[in-house]
C-alpha cells in the first residue's frame, strides 16, 4: 500500500493540475482580503474588519462556493486519469487490487484537499497580516486552522458521490456539472432555515460553527454520513464489478 | 510440453451480442502462440478475460495449471502483458513510468529498469517525456514494462499495431529473442497472419467469437505447401520418370491418376515435356497458389478485412 501511494504521488510529477488547484485554492482568500481592504479604505467611518471575520468568510466561501467544484475537479483528475491515459489495464494486470487502488487514490485525494485547505488558510493569514487587519491572536490562529481543516475534511467525506459519478461516467463534464449544481444549491439554500439538511451546506455551517437551530445538529451529521457511506459503497461495488474495456 | 494456458468454453456476452463464444484455447509452455482473427473477431475481449480485466459470462481459465479466478493475483504476477496500445503517464519519462510498475511489483533488482529499456532500445531516451514518444516507442516501452518482472508468460495484443514496416520487423525479432533466450511462453494476437507466421509455433483462428481451428504451424505449412499437380495417363510411370530424371522424391500419388509434386516449383514445363516425351499424356496441370494468408481468408469466410 505504501508503494502504491508512492506511485500515486510520482504520477503527479510535472502535473499542471497541482498548480492549477493551488491557484484555485487561493481565489477565495485573495478576493475576501482584497474586498475587505478596499471596503475599509473606501468607506468613511467603516467598522473595522477583524481577522476573525476574514477567517470566517475565507472558510465559508471555500467550503460553500469554491471547494466543491475545485475539489471535484481534483477528484475527477485523480480517478479518471487511469481511464483517460489508458493506464488502468496496466495497473490491474500488475496486479493492483481494485479496492487498494480506490483506497490509495482516496488517501491522496484527502491529502490533496487538506493541503489546499492549509494553503487557503495560510494565504488568508498571510494577506491579512500584509494588509494589517486587526484582532490576530494565537488562539484565533489555532481555532481558525482547526475550522479550516474541519471544512476540508467534511468536503473529503462528501467527495464519495463525486468519485462514483466520475468512475461511472468516466468524463470530467458530468463531474463538473454535478459540482456546479451542488454549489448552486448551496447558494440557494444559504438563506433557508432548512439549509442544514443539505449535506454540503451543512458542512459549511459545521466548519464555520454557524449551524441553525431549526433541526438538531445530529440530523446534519447523519445526512452527511449517509451520503458519504452510500457514495463509498456505490464506488467500491461498481469499480470491483465493472469490466475494463 | 505441458499446457500453460487453457480455457474451457470461455464466453462473453454483452447484451444480445456474444463477443466470445465457447473458446477452448490450449497454449503449451515455451510456445509462441498466434491468436488470429479479423478486427472485432473477439481477440481483445478474450485477452482481457485472460488478464482479469473483463469478467467472462461463463467458462473457465486455467493458467500455470491453476484456476485463474481463485488465484488471479498470484497468476498475474507471473504474466507480462500489452493490451492494444499501451497507456502511459505522459507527464513522466519512460523510466519513471517503468518505476511505477517496479515499485508496485516489488522489483528489487536495481538494474532492472535499465536492462528493460536497453532490451527494447530506449536506453538513451531517459529524459524524454512519454508524451513526446512516437507510437513505436510507446509499443517498445510497453514491452519493456511487460518484461520488467521476468514473466513466464507474455500476452501481447496486436503489439505491431501502428508500427511501420521496420518497427514491425524489429518487434518480431524482439519477440523471437524473448522466446528463445528467456524461454518465455508468448501468446500474441494479430489480424495479419503474415506478421506472425514467421514467429509462431501454434495458431488459433478466431472468427465472430468462435475459435475455428487450433493448429501447429508445422501442420499448417504442410496443409498449405505449394505444389504442382499433374493428371496423367499413367501415374506409376510418371512417378518413375520424376525420380529418374529430376531426382524428385517429394511427391504424392493421389486419386484419379493425379500426381502432386512438392518440389521443383517453376519447372512444371520441363516436367510436362518429360512426361509427353515418354508417352505419358498430361490431361491437366495445376499450380497451387495457396499461401497461409489465403488459408486464413478461406477459413474465416473471406470478405473484406474488418
Amino acid at each position: 500500500m505504501v508503494n502504491l501511494l508512492y506511485t500515486e504521488l510520482l504520477k503527479l510529477k510535472r502535473s499542471k493540475m497541482f498548480f492549477i488547484s493551488i491557484l484555485g485554492a487561493s481565489v477565495a482568500p485573495i478576493l475576501i482580503v482584497v474586498a475587505s481592504f478596499l471596503h475599509l479604505k473606501t468607506k468613511t467611518n467603516a467598522e473595522p474588519i477583524l481577522f476573525e471575520e476574514l477567517f470566517f468568510q475565507g472558510n465559508l466561501y471555500t467550503v460553500i462556493i469554491i471547494g466543491v467544484p475545485l475539489y471535484g475537479v481534483v477528484t475527477a483528475y485523480l480517478f479518471i486519469r487511469e481511464y483517460l491515459e489508458d493506464t488502468l489495464k496496466n495497473l490491474l494486470t500488475i496486479p493492483v487490487p481494485r479496492f487498494s487502488l480506490i483506497i490509495c487514490k482516496s488517501i491522496l485525494l484527502f491529502l490533496w484537499i487538506m493541503l489546499l485547505t492549509m494553503f487557503t488558510w495560510s494565504i488568508t493569514l498571510g494577506l491579512g497580516v500584509l494588509f494589517q487587519f486587526e484582532g490576530l491572536s494565537a488562539s484565533l490562529v489555532i481555532h481558525s486552522f482547526r475550522q479550516f481543516l474541519l471544512g476540508g475534511a467534511l468536503l473529503f467525506v462528501l467527495s464519495s458521490p463525486i468519485i462514483f459519478i466520475t468512475l461511472w461516467l468516466k468524463n470530467y463534464v458530468p463531474t463538473i456539472i454535478c459540482t456546479i449544481v451542488i454549489t448552486l444549491m448551496n447558494v440557494m439554500a444559504s438563506n433557508s432555515e432548512h439549509r442544514d439538511l443539505f449535506p454540503w451546506a451543512a458542512a459549511g455551517d459545521i466548519a464555520t460553527n454557524s449551524m441553525l437551530s431549526t433541526y438538531p445538529a445530529m440530523y446534519s451529521y447523519m445526512i452527511i454520513g449517509v451520503i458519504s457511506v452510500v457514495g463509498w459503497v456505490c464506488t467500491i461495488f461498481y469499480f470491483n464489478r465493472v469490466d475494463v474495456n | 510440453m505441458s499446457v500453460i494456458l487453457k480455457t474451457t468454453n470461455l464466453t462473453k456476452v454483452y447484451g444480445n451480442q456474444t463477443s466470445v463464444d465457447q473458446v477452448n484455447l490450449n497454449v503449451k509452455q515455451g510456445d509462441i502462440y498466434g491468436f488470429l482473427g479479423r478486427n472485432g473477431a473477439g481477440k481483445t475481449t478474450t485477452i482481457r478475460m485472460l488478464l482479469g480485466l473483463v469478467k467472462p459470462t461463463f467458462g473457465e481459465i486455467e493458467i500455470f495449471g491453476e484456476n485463474f479466478f481463485t488465484n488471479q493475483k498470484e497468476i498475474l504476477r507471473r504474466i507480462g502483458s500489452i493490451v492494444e496500445i499501451p497507456g502511459f503517464y505522459e507527464n513522466l519519462t519512460g523510466k519513471e513510468n517503468l518505476m511505477i510498475n517496479a515499485k508496485i511489483m516489488g522489483v528489487k533488482k536495481k538494474q532492472a529498469l535499465d536492462e528493460a529499456l536497453e532490451l527494447v532500445g530506449l536506453e538513451h531516451e531517459t529524459k524524454k517525456l512519454v508524451g513526446n514518444y512516437s507510437l513505436g516507442m510507446k509499443q517498445r516501452l510497453g514491452i519493456a514494462r511487460a518484461l520488467l518482472h521476468y514473466p513466464e508468460l507474455l500476452i501481447l495484443d496486436e503489439p505491431t499495431n501502428g508500427l511501420d514496416p521496420i518497427g514491425i520487423k524489429e518487434m518480431r525479432k524482439l519477440i523471437k529473442n524473448l522466446a528463445t533466450e528467456r524461454n518465455i511462453t508468448i501468446f500474441i494476437s494479430s489480424h495479419i497472419l503474415s506478421e506472425v507466421e514467421q514467429l509462431v509455433d501454434h495458431l488459433g483462428f478466431i472468427h465472430e467469437g468462435r475459435l475455428l481451428e487450433e493448429v501447429s504451424y508445422h501442420t499448417l505449412k504442410l496443409k498449405n505447401k505449394r505444389y504442382v499437380e499433374f493428371q496423367v495417363s499413367n501415374e506409376n510411370k510418371a512417378a518413375m520418370l520424376l525420380e529418374k530424371h529430376f531426382d524428385i522424391f517429394n511427391y504424392e500419388v493421389r486419386e484419379d491418376k493425379i500426381i502432386r509434386v512438392y518440389s521443383h516449383i517453376g519447372e512444371q514445363a520441363k516436367i510436362n515435356r518429360l512426361f509427353v516425351q515418354h508417352d505419358v499424356d498430361v490431361s491437366k496441370m495445376y499450380l497451387s497458389e495457396d499461401r497461409l494468408e489465403d488459408y486464413f481468408t478461406s477459413l474465416v469466410g473471406g470478405g473484406t478485412i474488418g
